[in-house]
């Protein structure tokens, strides 16, 4: 991947918490206070997640698991679109 | 070999809701809890079985985790057990992972992190229909290939599988298989330098242990561990993010190699569901009508058998009352015994019904949603949704309630907790407040309505107390709030049932032994020493229970009670249950003046203050209520409370603090509501 796409694919990241309901994403980064914990639960990187409802306890999917998540967690997951 | 040992051990490794607890009662045959949310699983459990080989296994069902990394004191349990440093825990010879086929891919991260630790393991890849019934399709064969520990499909629930998972459990175990990943060069040098110094510490097996310090930075605090070992951990470069993800990424490999999902996602009856459930307007109507249709049809549907039992009673005590003449020994058993255990007993249907209903809820799904939606409110005061499943627990009793806490990851909100939770008013205080509601207002939806305001004071205090507390119980840290949503599913009548026994099968041992022990006594303390006078009211008098209740008259008078609602209350410290036998047995002595009427609750109604007005007007009951609500009246929840916080200071401190706080509520209400 040349270094345009590199950045184009890192600007087209956001976390879960931002992003839209109803879509399908691919986790790209777990990083935070938690990530150990969020990766045991099922985000790892590369996972497809869905996210189902904003608010301060978003509702997600992932691996066919619904999950619900406090949006200080949900700023550690990055995604991009699946 | 000894006839009297099992052959190995073998530990059941899961997450919660994985199925572990229904496997381990499957395998064993032993009765145990399952429950639908995080933690229920928090005591040591084990039994035995035998194998179609002939062989008998002792079978541990560990506390479920989502990892060996612990987050709370049941997980670290776990995670000890594993790695062979909790006390008085022998390792096991092999692994039983249980992974939920439906959500493969969460589950076998745990697997893999088993087989870094060098068991010889069998994966049990239980709800197999269910994944079916999603469209999965999974190829264990493939999955044994990758993983390298075989993998046997199964469904604990109706034992489908189960004759191919007793076979793969052939004696003498395979040899564990090797590490399937290999980090980058800095990991794989701290693994072998960490190595050195466990095995130096004689620590078995080292490299165990050097890849758990390395991966779960909480291990490096271990208390069971060498402090050279510790110090080198932690000196040493911290990696753990990395071998998570390392590992991650292994369990991605090994997931598009075993598991095929359908193209389409359709909306599955759970999204449908959910969008009402936990819809932010829906859901709390949802949640609203679902506990008052529960407290409605706990007075609605108990009053047949609660008829049949009062009837049933009565008539004992006059089958039994005609083998003896009129004296000491015939009051004794019909005043004393039947009369003080039927008074509880009577309330025995609606105990069970409350006990149905969160059952119910629980085998549903529907318990986790409620823990969702209750998250905005608990989060107000200091706590989280986690804490509402002990808080719910401890609706039907707080025993179990306090020890579902342990769940929570939050040491502080976890003490905040267990001294709130008495609050929420268990079915011990049932038998109270159904007396005393019907005496204060009649009609089913006026009764329920009362109801369900006690419950919503004593939640609403619960809360408010926490907001109290939280803060002054240590430092702030940063709230973090995580919980899985189990698909809907048909309630587990064999669960439920089995609950609601269990629940009866204890009440009435209560009945039987502690609360006919002291209904025995209160009669004796009654009836002796005897009075000349033949007047009931100058024997109460003379009694020991009326001199008991000239000292405690002028306590609770400020209150609106008489003496003998007093000494009542004094007995129902031993437990709660203990005032309507109590009463029942001080008011027995009115008999007579009542002509035929012999309801408890109708000579409640008539009995008069020595100036002939009522005593039990609508403020003394309400002041009742209130002491009731608030007051802590029961020996084994401070001692389970002193055992989970391990400390006296806190078990007695919570006992003293919420007497004093329903004196003091009582007395307001009655003092404030005598102005009026």
């Amino acid at each position: 991947m040349n270094s345009l796409a590199l950045d184009l694919k890192r600007d087209s990241a956001l976390t879960l918490s931002q992003a839209a309901v109803g879509c399908e994403f691919q986790i790209k980064q777990v990083e935070g206070s938690a990530c150990r914990q969020l990766r045991e639960i099922g985000f790892c990187e590369q996972m497809r997640v869905k996210k189902i409802t904003h608010g301060r306890n978003m509702l997600c999917t992932v691996c066919g698991t619904r999950l619900a998540l406090s949006k200080d967690l949900a700023d550690q997951i990055q995604v991009v679109p699946a | 070999m000894n006839s009297s040992s099992p052959e190995a051990r073998i530990a059941l490794v899961g997450h919660p809701n994985a199925g572990k607890t229904t496997l381990f009662n499957a395998l064993t045959g032993q009765r145990q809890k399952v429950g639908n949310y995080s933690g229920v699983t928090v005591e040591k459990t084990s039994g035995e079985f035998f194998t179609p080989h002939g062989n008998r296994f002792e079978l541990v069902d560990l506390p479920g985790c989502y990892s060996l990394s612990p987050n709370s004191p049941d997980e670290m349990v776990t995670r000890d057990v594993l790695l062979g440093v909790q006390e008085g825990e022998a390792i096991p010879d092999l692994v039983l992972c249980v992974l939920d086929a439906s959500n493969l891919e969460r589950h076998l991260n745990l697997l893999l992190q088993v087989i870094d630790l060098g068991y010889p393991v069998i994966a049990a890849l239980n709800k197999i229909d269910q994944a079916e019934a999603q469209g999965l399709r999974l190829d264990p064969t493939a999955l044994t290939e990758t993983l390298g520990v075989p993998f046997v499909p199964l469904s604990a629930l109706t034992e489908k599988g189960f004759v191919a998972l007793k076979q793969s459990l052939r004696f003498p175990f395979p040899a564990p298989g090797d590490r399937h990943w290999h980090g980058s060069h800095a990991v794989e040098e701290s693994l072998s330098s960490l190595e050195k110094v466990a095995t130096e510490a004689g620590l078995e097996p080292p490299a165990a242990h050097a890849l758990q310090l390395l991966s779960d930075p909480s291990y490096q605090d271990s208390d069971h561990l060498p402090e050279a070992l510790r110090e080198a951990a932690k000196k040493g470069p911290q990696l753990a993010g990395e071998i998570s993800q390392v590992r991650g990424e292994f369990v991605h490999r090994a997931v598009e190699a075993g598991l095929r999902r359908p193209d389409e996602k359709a909306l599955q009856l759970t999204d449908k569901i959910d969008a009402y459930a936990l819809h932010r307007f829906w859901g709390w109507g949802f949640f609203s009508a679902i506990m008052l249709t529960v407290f409605w049809s706990i007075f609605r549907f108990a009053e047949i058998p609660m008829g049949l039992i009062e009837e049933a009673q009565g008539a004992l005590g006059n089958w039994v009352g005609s083998f003896f003449a009129e004296g000491d020994f015939r009051d004794l058993l019909v005043d004393g015994v039947i009369g003080g255990v039927g008074a509880v007993v009577v309330f025995l249907p609606q105990i069970l019904l409350l006990f149905f209903f969160i059952s119910l809820l629980e085998s549903s799904g529907y318990m986790a949603r409620a823990a969702f939606l209750m998250d905005s409110v608990m989060s107000r005061v200091g706590l989280s949704g986690k804490s509402f499943l002990p808080l719910l627990s401890g609706y039907a009793c707080a025993i179990p309630g306090i020890m579902a806490t342990r769940s929570i990851p939050s040491a502080k909100e976890r003490l905040a907790t267990i001294l709130i939770l008495p609050w929420t008013s268990c079915t011990a205080r049932l038998p109270v407040y159904l007396l005393l509601v019907p005496l204060l207002v009649s009609g089913t939806g006026a009764q329920t309505l009362t109801l369900f305001a006690i419950y919503a004071l004593g939640t609403i205090t619960a809360l408010l107390a926490a907001k109290f507390l939280k803060p002054r119980l240590g430092p702030a840290e940063a709230p973090q709030f995580m919980l899985e949503l189990p698909p809907y599913q048909k309630p587990d009548w064999g669960f439920i049932l089995r609950q609601v026994w269990d629940r009866a099968f204890s009440f009435l041992k209560k009945a039987g032994t502690l609360i006919l022990g002291i209904s025995i006594l209160l009669w004796f303390l009654e009836t002796y020493p005897k009075s000349d006078s033949a007047d009931p009211a100058a024997q109460r008098e003379a009694s020991f229970m009326g001199m008991a209740g000239k000292v405690i008259e002028p306590v609770v008078k400020p209150l609106g009670w008489d003496s003998r609602t007093g000494t009542a209350m004094l007995t129902s410290f031993a437990a709660r249950e203990v005032f309507v036998s109590s009463l029942s047995i001080s008011y027995a002595v009115d008999e007579e003046a009542d002509g035929a009427e012999d309801k408890l609750r109708d000579r409640l109604a008539s009995a008069k203050k020595p100036d002939g007005s009522p005593l039990f007007t609508p403020l003394a009951i309400l002041s009742l209520l209130i002491f009731y609500i608030y007051a802590l009246q029961c020996l084994p929840t401070t001692a389970v409370v002193k055992r989970e916080t391990n400390s006296w200071k806190w078990a007695l401190g919570q006992l003293g603090g919420m007497t004093l706080f329903a004196y003091l509520a009582a007395l307001a209400v009655f003092q404030i509501g005598s102005l009026f």
